[in-house]
C-alpha cells in the first residue's frame, strides 16, 4: 500500500526581492501523521521554507503538492483570496515570538484560529458563535491553560503564551501544523513542556508537524524524521538518529560541536 | 542622479542666488517698474541660481566643502578630520548667508528702533495695557458663553474628523497600500494631505464663510478640513510603526485583510490614535480662537468685535478668559495623553 504523501513539494525555489536565493530547488515529502523536523544553520532558509508552505512568503518556482486523501492541490497555484483561506485552514502555524495580539485576551487571541470562518461583519464586532468559544475552551484545556482565558495575552510567560498560540492553531482545525522554531527565546526547561504539547498534538490529534529546530537533543527526543537544510538546499533526509558526527559536520559545518540541553 | 546631490545643488544655487540678487538690489536700487518686471527678475534670479549650482559642482570637485554639501551628504563620505571651523568654507558659507538673510529681513521689516520709541505711539500702547490689565468683567458671562461656543467647536470639528481620518489612515499608510495600485493610492493620499495641511485654517475658514455664511459653522467646517489631514497623517505614521508579528499571526489563521487590520493592527495604534485626537482637540481650541477672527465664530469673533471699538478693558477680560481655557486645555490633555502612555 502506498499512501500518498499529505505534502510533496518539487524543486522548490524562493529568490527575495533583494536578490537573495533563500532555497535553491528543495525536494521531499511529508508523510501524513508524521513529527519532521527541519534543521540547518542560520540562514540555511528554514523559516522561508515553512513561510512558503502557508504562503506567508510567495514561492518562485516549484510544486508543493498538498493531499489530504480527499482534496489534491498545488499550493503554489494557489492565487485567489478564498484559495489561500482555505489553505491556512488546513496549515496552520506557530512562531518563535508567539505573535499573539498582546492587548486582547488569551480567548479572544484562540479566536482567532475561527477569523477564516467567520464573516468579517461579525468578526468585526467579535461576535464569534458558541460552539466557536466553546472549541477554544477546549483547545486552551488540551494546552493545560484554560483558566487564563480571560487575562491579557501579554501578562503570560512565553512558554504559555507560546501554549496559547499552538490553541490557536489548533481552533483552525488545521491538518499541518508548521512550527518556526517554537521554543527558541524559551527556557530549556519550559521549552520541554512546550515541545511535548506539540507531541502530543501531532500524536493524540494526529496532526502532521513541520517544524524548526536547534537543538539536536530536542530533534532526537521529538522528531520522527528529519530533512536537514544547508544554503538553501536539501543535505540530509532521514532517521534522526542516524544524524552522526559526519553528518553533523556535512550540515553544520566542521569544527562545529553539539550543544546539548536537557 | 543621487538625491543628496539635487539637495546640496538646490541649497547652495539659491544661497548664491540670493546673495547676488541682495547685491545687485543695493547697487542698482531698482525702481518700483523695475522690482516689479516679474519675468525678467525670475529669470535673472534663475540664471543666479544655475551659476550657483555649478560653482557648487566645481567646489566640491575640488574638495570644498560647501553648505549644502556639508548637510546633506551622506555618512560614509563624512569626514572626521578636525579642522577649526573657522578654517572651513561651509562655516563661512552658512555665515555669509546669515548675516545676508538678517540684513535684508531688517529691511523689509522695515525695522526701526524710532518708531518703537516714538512718544505717540508708545502713550498709545500704554493706553491700551492700562485697558487690558483692568478687565471689564462686566462682559464676563458674555465672554464665557462664547468660549463654551469655540470649545464645542473645536471639539466637533475634532469628533467629526476622527472616523474620515480613522478609515483614510489606513489606505495612507505604506505597510498597507502594497503593490503597484497601492503605492499610486498612498502617494495620491498623502499629497492630498499634505496639500490640505499646508493650506492653512484660516484660510479655509474664509472659504467657508463664503459658502456657508460667517458663524461657528464655517469655522467648524475649516478646523474639521484641517483635522482630518493631519489627524490621518499622524494615525497612517503609526500605522506604518506596528509590528509586523500580530500581522502575521492573525494572518496564519486566513484572516483576510480587514479582519487583520482590525485585529493585528488596530489593537496596537489605538492609544496613540487616542493620544493624538486629545492633543489635536486642544490645538483646534487654540485655532477656533484665531478663525473666530475671521469671522469663524465663538470668543475670537467677540475679540474682534471688541478691538475694531477700541474697548480695551472688554479685551482685557476676554485675553483672560482665552488664557485660562488655553492653559486648562493644555494640561489636561498633557495629563491624558501622559495617562494613555
Ligand atoms: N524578507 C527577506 N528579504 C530578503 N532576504 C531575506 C528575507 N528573509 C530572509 N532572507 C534571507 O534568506 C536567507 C534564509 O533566511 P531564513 O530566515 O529562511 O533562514 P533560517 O534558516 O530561518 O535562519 P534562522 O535559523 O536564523 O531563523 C538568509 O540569507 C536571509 O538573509
Ligand atoms: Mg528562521
Amino acid at each position: 500500500m502506498s499512501v500518498k504523501p499529505i505534502l510533496s513539494i518539487k524543486n522548490l525555489q524562493k529568490t527575495y526581492p533583494n536578490g537573495v536565493q533563500a532555497l535553491k530547488g528543495v525536494s521531499f515529502d511529508v508523510k501524513k501523521g508524521e513529527f519532521l523536523v527541519v534543521i540547518g544553520l542560520s540562514g540555511s532558509g528554514k523559516s522561508t521554507m515553512l513561510r512558503c508552505i502557508n504562503r506567508l512568503n510567495e514561492p518562485t518556482a516549484g510544486e508543493m503538492v498538498f493531499n489530504d486523501g480527499k482534496v489534491e492541490k498545488d499550493l503554489v497555484k494557489l492565487e485567489k483570496a478564498t484559495d489561500i483561506k482555505w489553505l491556512r485552514q488546513n496549515v496552520g502555524m506557530i512562531f518563535q515570538h508567539f505573535n499573539l495580539i498582546p492587548r486582547h485576551s488569551v480567548l479572544s487571541n484562540v479566536l482567532m484560529g475561527k477569523l477564516s470562518k467567520t464573516s468579517t461583519l461579525k468578526s468585526l464586532f467579535g461576535i464569534f458563535s458558541d460552539e466557536d468559544i466553546a472549541e477554544a475552551m477546549k483547545y486552551l484545556k488540551l494546552v493545560g491553560i484554560a483558566e487564563k482565558a480571560h487575562i491579557r495575552a501579554d501578562q503570560l510567560s512565553g512558554g504559555q503564551q507560546q501554549r496559547v498560540a499552538i490553541a490557536r492553531a489548533l481552533t483552525q482545525n488545521p491538518q499541518i501544523l508548521l512550527a518556526d522554531e517554537p521554543v527558541a527565546s524559551l527556557d530549556p526547561a519550559t521549552c520541554h513542556v512546550v515541545m511535548d504539547y506539540l507531541r502530543k498534538v501531532n500524536q493524540e490529534l494526529g496532526i502532521t508537524i513541520i517544524c524548526n529546530l536547534h537543538f539536536l537533543s530536542l530533534v532526537r527526543q521529538y522528531a520522527t524524521r528529519v530533512v536537514a537544510l544547508k544554503g538553501g538546499e536539501l543535505v540530509y533526509e532521514g532517521d534522526p538518529k542516524s544524524i552522526d558526527d559526519a553528518w553533523f559536520e556535512k550540515i553544520y559545518g566542521a569544527g562545529a560541536k553539539e550543544v546539548h540541553i536537557n | 542622479m543621487k538625491s543628496y546631490v539635487v539637495r546640496r545643488s538646490i541649497l547652495d544655487g539659491f544661497t548664491f542666488a540670493f546673495l547676488i540678487a541682495s547685491l545687485a538690489v543695493w547697487i542698482i536700487n531698482p525702481t518700483d517698474e523695475q522690482a516689479l518686471n516679474m519675468k525678467l527678475n525670475v529669470a535673472l534670479f534663475f540664471a543666479a541660481f544655475i551659476v550657483g549650482t555649478f560653482v557648487s559642482h566645481v567646489l566640491t570637485k575640488m574638495k570644498v566643502t560647501t553648505l549644502g554639501e556639508a548637510l546633506f551628504q551622506p555618512p560614509y563620505k563624512k569626514s572626521v578630520v578636525s579642522v577649526s571651523w573657522y578654517k572651513t568654507f561651509s562655516a563661512w558659507h552658512l555665515i555669509v548667508l546669515l548675516v545676508g538673510l538678517i540684513i535684508v529681513s531688517i529691511i523689509k521689516t522695515k525695522f526701526s528702533i524710532y518708531e518703537l520709541l516714538n512718544e505717540d505711539g508708545f502713550n498709545g500702547a500704554m493706553r491700551l495695557f492700562k485697558g487690558i490689565f483692568s478687565p471689564n468683567f462686566a462682559i464676563l458671562p458674555k465672554a464665557i458663553l462664547n468660549i463654551i461656543e469655540t470649545i464645542f467647536m473645536a471639539f466637533l470639528a475634532t469628533a467629526l474628523a476622527i472616523p474620515f481620518a480613522f478609515v483614510l489612515s489606513f489606505v495612507s499608510a505604506k505597510n498597507i497600500m502594497t503593490g503597484t495600485t497601492g503605492f499610486w493610492i498612498y502617494l495620491a493620499m498623502r499629497t492630498l494631505f499634505n496639500v490640505m495641511r499646508s493650506i492653512e485654517a484660516l484660510v479655509w475658514a474664509i472659504i467657508f464663510s463664503v459658502w456657508v455664511g460667517i458663524g461657528p459653522f464655517a469655522g467648524m467646517l475649516a478646523l474639521m478640513i484641517h483635522s482630518i489631514a493631519s489627524l490621518a497623517k499622524q494615525y497612517s505614521e503609526m500605522v506604518e510603526t506596528v509590528s509586523e508579528g500580530p500581522i502575521e499571526g492573525v494572518q496564519s489563521c486566513g484572516a483576510n485583510k480587514l479582519q487583520t487590520i482590525w485585529y493585528a493592527i488596530v489593537p496596537q495604534v489605538v492609544l496613540p490614535y487616542v493620544s493624538f485626537t486629545v492633543y489635536r482637540w486642544d490645538i483646534n481650541v487654540r485655532m477656533a480662537t484665531i478663525i473666530g477672527l475671521v469671522g469663524g465664530g465663538g470668543i475670537g469673533t467677540l475679540l474682534v468685535q471688541y478691538q475694531g471699538q477700541a474697548m480695551w478693558p472688554e479685551v482685557g477680560t476676554i485675553i483672560v478668559v482665552i488664557a485660562i481655557v488655553v492653559w486648562a486645555m493644555d494640561q489636561a490633555s498633557a495629563y491624558i495623553r501622559e495617562a494613555l502612555k
